[in-house]
């Protein structure tokens, strides 16, 4: 199988604070992985290491290689922009820009400067059909994306994300502000998007994990306590702590 | 998407030029200060140096100096310096206690629709410009204060007075303190307020025992504020200080000169002495408020901590 | 003293206190209305301050121009002239035209005074005559006018009985306030382009790329020292420090680039700490968003931040104005007090509050004049305020 990541000996700390721990894993192209665990494990801590949103975060510290194909992404040869277009992220909370759907779309694709208006709109397209949203707002795309529900403001920070055809979608506890039906439709489009992607999704519901991912992490106080195939995982655990956390006896 | 490595790298370029553009524009912002402080320093002190043009004047005669005649060359600013402490911290001494208390009436004492129009009150007498107070200060504070020296048997010059001053500079500062206070007083935890509640206080003895304590730095930082307001306000008190030649004045009913009106006084040429002792003048000015600004800000860590 | 009785007092005290406040403002707002009010009108606005001295050649015998409708003052018929006695806003004697019949022989006239000889001058009302020469009935050339102190009456029975008018020596009105409210206009358009870049971007700088360093916190320490600096001592910088910016543009004394370019520095502050709060507001996950899609830091900042954070700038242009309209000692130092009814950006000039500084400062303080200019900045400065309270209130409901 394909890898996406080689994680090798990765610890990050914020201050004097360790927040990761002796990271080794590998991640698998088009391949839905799933990280799970109780809030403050570093889970999603880790996820922001992959495209390197922590490098915003002031005092924070890594050690240790991510390599993506066979470059290490925090040597100095990257280039911060060329990775991040190649490894996009959706967040926790729907954060769409305060401009039109279709200025949002086009963000990226015309930050790297494209201007071709025909083009723009064929890409625009696209990303909103594949995010499952196009139906929904083809009549209104020069309308405030302010003006969406969450579920669609969600889906179209998926689009804005897939615009930019990525390699890697990282998401970021991605259902988390939404309602049931919301989740249900988000989740439908991973299934989706896996063809095309390789997908890190950081969840709080197991239920979900056990749903959507291909394999799975459970991370505890900055380790990673096991990663396997996710059926696995949650059938067979070899870790007592993870079995403990699946049945519900903490977390 | 494929991704243009030149326009990458291009963008990579113009990226970093807006950073040191962005960064050397914060860095022409700041160094105005130094160029302020170095330029008023240079000239202010050039008079009292060997070699001065104009004919070099002695730094003890002006600092500890108790006339300020333009016409026959004394410049002594030393009753000037304590003429403006006087005019500022009796300012201070009125406006202080109605500043605060007014802030404790707007936050905790009157109801919600007259608080809202108390608080338009304050920002609207915040945004009154000085000049206005000045015009102001010229036709019914004089006024006021020249009826009210007849009624002690003492005539004014017009009403120009000490008096006028403070009356006008604690009208100044009134908003500053207010506003601060009213920051202050909003801050404090409401757990406290319902602990001493809790323990049998009325709403009353809550506000002036536990409240306006618990505000006291912000207060005092309000109070910090209006003071350094009273000692640089300019144009508004020279219509109403009366320019005295010599002091300092504590009766308040003469005439009186602060270090602000001595720079505005009888500003006609551009050049020699009597021009370049106004730098001095400044310079005396930005020590007065950088030294009280340093006291009192130790004086509030004091007065915090207890 | 019962608990009750004292919780009363101390709540008294309060309300008494606030109605010191209320009082004041009363006072200020009625102080000015009185005096000022009634010399509040159009063409104290649109009016020069100094009055124009202008001497035009009539040679006429006069005509028939009966009118049918009252006009003020009192009328000749003969000349189409109506003329009233009246005070000037210097508060000097004046006779003053009350109406011109629109073919008068004294309406268009070709002046006469050495410099614009034979250019068109018109005579209107308002305008205050200073002397007419005549010839009488007898033939012999006089002249009749304020100059020799007689009044509108005696002027007009002068001019009815005599033989011809030759010349008329008039001032236009003057006691106006079009110069200043030029020069005002002037010096918010050079101080805002100025600070506003310096100061958004320096506000950006410490906001979105500025470390914990040593360097950053000596930027951020100078700025904030700044805001403590009285104005006066701006007006001793400017004129040391910026003076030779201006001879640069060839400045020979204090002029109106001078006090903009020492006011852009007095705003810095005001600028840069507005935009910082709006900065502050912008959701991070917004930032967060636009790096994840591979835009750059600077990409990010003018194509998501800024856009969000433009109603604070605006607040800070808004309260720049009025601090702008408001400003005085240090404009005393840069512009000079000298009331100048052509300014340029390179003559002296003064601003409304300077132009009341420079009424007031006189040997006869003009209350009625400076009291009309305090309630036109009164206005200005209220509505600009109104306006900010606007934007914030629609500002917190966008990100709440």
């Amino acid at each position: 199988m394909e890898t996406s990541f080689i994680v090798k000996d990765l610890d990050l700390f914020y201050g004097d604070k360790q927040a990761l721990k002796k990271i080794n894993m590998e991640l698998y192209k088009n391949k839905v992985t799933a990280f799970i665990g109780p809030s403050g494990c570093g889970k999603s801590t880790f996820l922001r290491c992959l495209n390197r949103m922590n490098d915003l975060i002031e005092g924070c510290k890594i050690v240790g290689t991510i390599e993506k194909d066979g470059v290490n992404i925090y040597s100095s040869k990257t280039d911060i922009v060329d990775l991040r277009t190649k490894v996009g992220m959706v967040f926790q909370k729907p954060n769409p820009f305060p401009m039109s759907i279709f200025d949002n779309v086009a963000y990226g694709p015309r930050c790297q400067g494209l201007k071709d208006k025909k083009h723009l709109e064929e890409i625009v397209t696209k990303a909103l059909k594949q995010a499952a949203l196009y139906e929904e707002v083809k009549d209104r795309l020069n309308e405030s994306a302010l003006g969406l529900s969450g579920g669609q403001q969600q889906r179209l920070c998926i689009a804005r994300c897939i615009a930019m055809e990525p390699e890697v979608i990282l998401m970021d506890e991605p259902t988390s502000a939404l309602d049931p039906i919301a989740t249900a439709k988000i989740e439908e489009l991973i299934e989706e998007l896996k063809n095309d992607y390789t997908i890190i999704i950081v969840t709080h519901s197991m239920q979900q994990a056990s749903r959507i991912s291909d394999y799975t992490a459970f991370f505890l106080l900055g380790e990673v306590v096991e990663f396997d195939n996710t059926k696995l995982v949650f059938s067979t655990p070899k870790d007592k702590r993870t079995e403990d956390y699946i049945t519900g006896r903490f977390g | 998407m494929q991704v243009n490595k030149k326009y990458i790298k291009k963008n990579k370029t113009i990226d970093s030029i807006y950073k040191y553009f962005f960064m050397a524009m914060a860095i022409l912002a700041s160094s105005f200060i130094v160029l302020l402080v170095l330029f008023v320093f240079t000239k202010g002190i050039s008079p009292f140096l060997s070699g001065y043009e104009y004919g070099q004047v002695n730094f003890f005669d002006f600092l500890f100096g108790l006339t300020y005649r333009q016409d026959k060359g004394i410049y002594g600013v030393g009753f000037i310096i304590i003429n403006t402490f006087i005019s500022a911290f009796a300012a201070l001494i009125i406006s202080f206690p109605i500043s605060v208390l007014t802030a404790l009436f707007i936050v905790k004492i009157a109801p919600k629709n007259l608080s809202k129009v108390m608080q338009t009150i304050v920002e609207l007498l915040a945004s009154i410009p000085s000049i206005v107070y000045g015009v102001f200060a010229g036709g019914v504070i004089t006024g006021i204060v020249k009826d009210l020296a007849l009624l002690f048997g003492v005539s004014t010059a017009g009403g120009s007075s000490l008096l006028a001053v403070v009356i006008l500079l604690a009208i100044m500062i009134f908003p500053t303190i207010t506003s601060l206070s009213i920051s202050a007083i909003q801050a404090v935890d409401k757990d406290l307020e319902q602990a001493s509640l809790a323990l049998g206080a009325t709403k009353t003895q809550t506000n002036f025992k536990i409240v306006l304590i618990a505000a006291k730095s912000g207060i005092f930082a309000g109070a910090i504020l209006g003071i350094g307001r009273a000692f640089g306000e300019a144009t508004a008190v020279a219509m109403v200080a009366g320019n005295k030649l010599f002091g300092p004045t504590f009766n308040p009913f003469d005439i009186t000169r602060t270090l602000t009106t001595t720079m505005l006084a009888g500003l006609k040429e551009t050049s020699g002495l009597d021009y370049d002792i106004r730098f001095s003048v400044g310079l005396v000015l930005m020590v007065v408020i950088f030294v009280s600004n340093y006291i009192l800000n130790l004086v509030k860590k004091k007065v915090g901590n207890m | 003293m019962s608990t009750k009785i004292k919780d009363k007092i101390l709540n008294t005290i309060t309300y008494f206190a606030s109605g010191i406040s209320v009082f004041v403002l009363g006072a200020v707002l009625v102080f000015l209305f009185s005096k000022g009010f009634s010399t509040l009108n159009w063409d104290l606005i649109v009016n020069n301050y100094w009055s124009q001295n202008l001497l035009g050649t009539v040679d006429s015998v006069g005509g028939d121009y009966t009118i049918s409708e009252e006009v003020d003052g009192i009328y000749s018929a003969r000349w189409g002239i109506a003329l009233k006695d009246n005070v000037n806003s210097q508060k000097e004697k004046v006779i003053e035209v009350t109406y011109i019949h629109p073919e008068s022989p004294l309406k268009t006239m070709l002046s006469s005074s050495a410099g614009d000889n034979n250019k068109e001058i018109t005579l209107e009302d308002g305008y205050t005559i200073q002397k007419i020469d005549i010839v009488t009935s007898d033939g012999i050339p006089t002249f009749t006018g304020k100059i020799m102190s007689q009044d509108a009456a005696t002027v007009i029975s002068n001019i009815d009985s005599a033989q011809k008018i030759t010349s008329i020596y008039y001032k236009t009105t003057g006691g106006g306030i079009r110069s200043s409210l030029i020069t005002t206009l002037y010096l918010i358009v050079i101080s805002l382009v100025i600070a506003l870049p310096i100061g958004v971007c320096s506000a950006i700088y410490l906001h979105e790329y500025a470390s914990k360093s040593k360097l950053n916190k000596l930027i951020r320490q100078g700025i904030e020292t700044l805001t403590g600096v009285p104005s006066i001592v701006y007006g001793l910088m400017g004129v040391t420090v910026l003076f030779p910016v201006t001879q640069l543009f060839g400045a020979t004394t204090t002029s109106i680039l001078l006090g903009g370019l020492t006011m852009s520095i007095i705003l810095l502050p005001t600028i840069m700490k507005s935009t910082e709060e709006a900065l502050i507001v912008v959701p991070q996950s917004l930032r967060d968003g636009s790096l994840s899609l591979g835009a750059t830091k600077s990409q990010t900042i003018f194509k998501v931040v800024l856009p969000c954070a433009v109603n604070g700038i605006l607040t800070g242009v808004l309260l720049s104005i009025g601090r702008v309209i408001g400003e005085s000692a240090a404009l005393i130092y840069t512009m000079g007090t000298f009331i100048n009814d052509s300014p340029k950006l390179l003559s002296q000039g003064t601003t409304l509050s300077l132009m009341i500084w420079s009424f007031m400062s006189g040997e006869q303080p003009n209350f009625e004049l400076a009291s009309a200019i305090s309630i036109i900045i009164l206005v200005i400065v209220l509505v600009l305020n109104f306006i900010v309270k606007a934007i914030a209130k629609k500002f917190t409901k966008n990100f709440a």
